[in-house]
């Protein structure tokens, strides 16, 4: 089975350990969401998946098409390099480079640069805001815009999984709701294999195939829509700390 | 009479000028683009000159034996690169008066090894050309400043293409901003940097090849450049590359009136001047981004 996994990760800030024990996995063509409110460990889970932050213990590998890669301790860019391209949490865009400019500086990367004219079609077709902008300079365009040129940088990776922390952050409601449409679209059209953060949980569980609740660094709770609608009223009960069991 | 002085002034000036913008254009990439403080700039270049005038003398041309001393610098400099992240940049935040004091450092070890090779005497190189001038009119161009001259805006464009359309060139721009946003990208931040200043130290050799040819050098002519070279940087705007050839002839022809107008000993301190000014009144440069 094609998939990313993690097992048994344990991370966190010098002393301080803030994940515990964590296992999930995010199988080929699903749209899993890792949910939970502010300070409970997502964000350190993603960037521990990305190299950002060296595990202590555990392991994080992309078992895909017959191969299995280690990704524990790799650097950041090898691991976007083995197919996992991240839309980090405030963006990281280059504000001084234009739209095109940022797109290149992705798709130049070595798993991007055999597809990169088709690459960069593809995100424009998809995005065709970004290509009445393509030249205007990333910094001057408008939060939803970033977010959505973000997205369009992580398809330049030509990723295999594609890891998204925290979308809706520092945008208006309603362009949440456009960034996610955006999201959920990609995912149907290009059958993307998707692990999301998000603390907007009602519009994430919406979209999402699957979803995992944190607290305090654990996986408290696992949602599955084959099982059935996803119960909001359950996960508002799981998010504020009534830990179901 | 003054016409003719006038016109002459402002036609050195700008050859000084394009000299000036070469040997500042290896630091609009380390210091403008990369954020190095990397005061052993000119240094690198009169090693560039020294190592010219020692092929020069087996009867290579000094501009075109430095095309291929620029591999050399530019490998020179990447080794030389990761020395110093390892030492200094890997220790958590890069300390700027860390970096001041090594490169301090490195540009006395350097002279003294150019020194204990080549002695404290003064070298120059032998061609043809040098002697004999170009005349337009009223103005006399001799061909030891025009030669040399023409490397600068040959060198400038040349990368200024290269940052504007390769897919290094996009990256050694966004470098200096937010490493982690190439990590994200897929690519490398310790190997643009790298590349980087191999391409700043390669620019040395070339400019070290046209600055004897200018003249004679002895193993300390860089100290004199150092204020000026960062004078042009920061004039031109930080990372700007079109701007330092701008700059680098504002400052030569500012200094070539002065002298001619004024008294020849106040020119040193014009290079001083409009860098402090520049500081004080337009930080951004004439063309740098607004920060």
């Amino acid at each position: 089975m094609n998939r990313l996994v993690i097992e048994g990760l344990h991370a966190g800030y010098g002393a301080v350990t803030v994940l515990r024990d964590v296992s999930i996995e995010v199988r080929e063509g699903e749209f899993v969401a890792l949910l939970g409110t502010n300070g409970n460990g997502k964000s350190t889970l993603l960037n521990t998946v990305l190299g950002l932050v060296k595990p202590t213990a555990g392991r994080v590998a992309l078992e895909w098409d017959g191969r299995s890669v280690d990704l524990t301790g790799l650097a950041p860019h090898a691991i976007v390099r083995e197919g996992i391209a991240i839309v980090p949490e405030g963006r990281r865009l280059v504000p001084t480079l234009s739209v095109t400019e940022n797109l290149l500086l992705a798709g130049s990367s070595p798993r991007g640069r055999p597809a990169i004219d088709d690459n960069l079609a593809y995100c424009f077709d998809t995005f065709p805001m970004l290509k009445e902008r393509r030249a205007q300079l990333a910094g001057t365009m408008s939060g939803g815009q970033q977010q959505l040129l973000a997205i369009a940088r992580a398809l330049m990776c030509a990723p295999t999984v594609l890891v998204i922390d925290e979308p809706s952050v520092g945008l208006a409601p309603i362009v949440v709701g456009q960034v996610f449409e955006a999201i959920a679209h990609l995912q149907e059209t290009a059958r993307l294999t998707i692990l999301m953060a998000e603390q907007s949980f009602f519009q994430a569980v919406d979209v999402a195939s699957r979803a995992y609740v944190m607290s305090h660094g654990r996986i408290i709770r696992t949602l599955d829509r084959a099982d059935g609608a996803i119960d909001h009223a359950e996960i508002r009960r799981a998010m504020m700390g009534v830990a179901a069991a | 009479m003054i016409l003719e002085l006038l016109a002459n002034a402002i036609s050195t000036g700008v050859l000084l000028g394009c000299i000036y913008a070469a040997l500042a254009l290896g630091l609009a990439v380390s210091f403008g683009l990369l954020h190095i403080p990397n005061i052993a700039h000119p240094v690198f270049v009169v090693t560039g000159a020294f190592a010219a005038t020692v092929f020069n003398a087996m009867g290579f041309d000094p501009l075109l034996v430095s095309l291929p001393l620029a591999l050399v610098f530019y490998g020179a400099g990447i080794a030389f690169f990761e020395f110093y992240s390892r030492i200094y940049e890997k220790r958590g935040e890069s300390d700027t008066m860390q970096a001041l004091t090594l490169f301090f450092g490195v540009s006395l070890v350097i002279e003294t090894v150019l020194v204990m090779q080549f002695g404290a005497d003064q070298r120059s190189t032998d061609v043809d050309y040098v002697g004999q001038s170009l005349t337009l009119g009223p103005v006399v161009m001799p061909y030891r400043l025009l030669i040399p001259a023409l490397v600068a805006p040959v060198m400038v464009t040349a990368l200024w293409l290269y940052l504007k359309y390769t897919y290094a060139g996009i990256a050694i721009r966004a470098v200096a901003h937010d490493e982690r946003a190439l990590s994200v990208s897929g690519i490398d931040p310790g190997w643009i940097k790298r590349h980087a200043f191999g391409i700043a130290a390669a620019t040395a050799a070339i400019s070290g090849a046209a600055l004897v040819i200018v003249g004679p050098i002895d193993p300390f002519a860089g100290r004199m450049q150092i204020g000026r070279a960062f004078a042009v940087v920061i004039l031109a705007g930080m990372g700007s590359i079109p701007g330092t050839l701008a700059a680098g002839i504002l400052i030569g022809v500012t200094e070539a009136l002065v002298g001619a107008f004024g008294s020849p000993s106040w020119a040193p301190a014009v290079a001083f001047t409009m860098l402090l000014a520049t500081l004080a009144f337009k930080p951004s440069g004439l063309f740098g981004a607004a920060r």
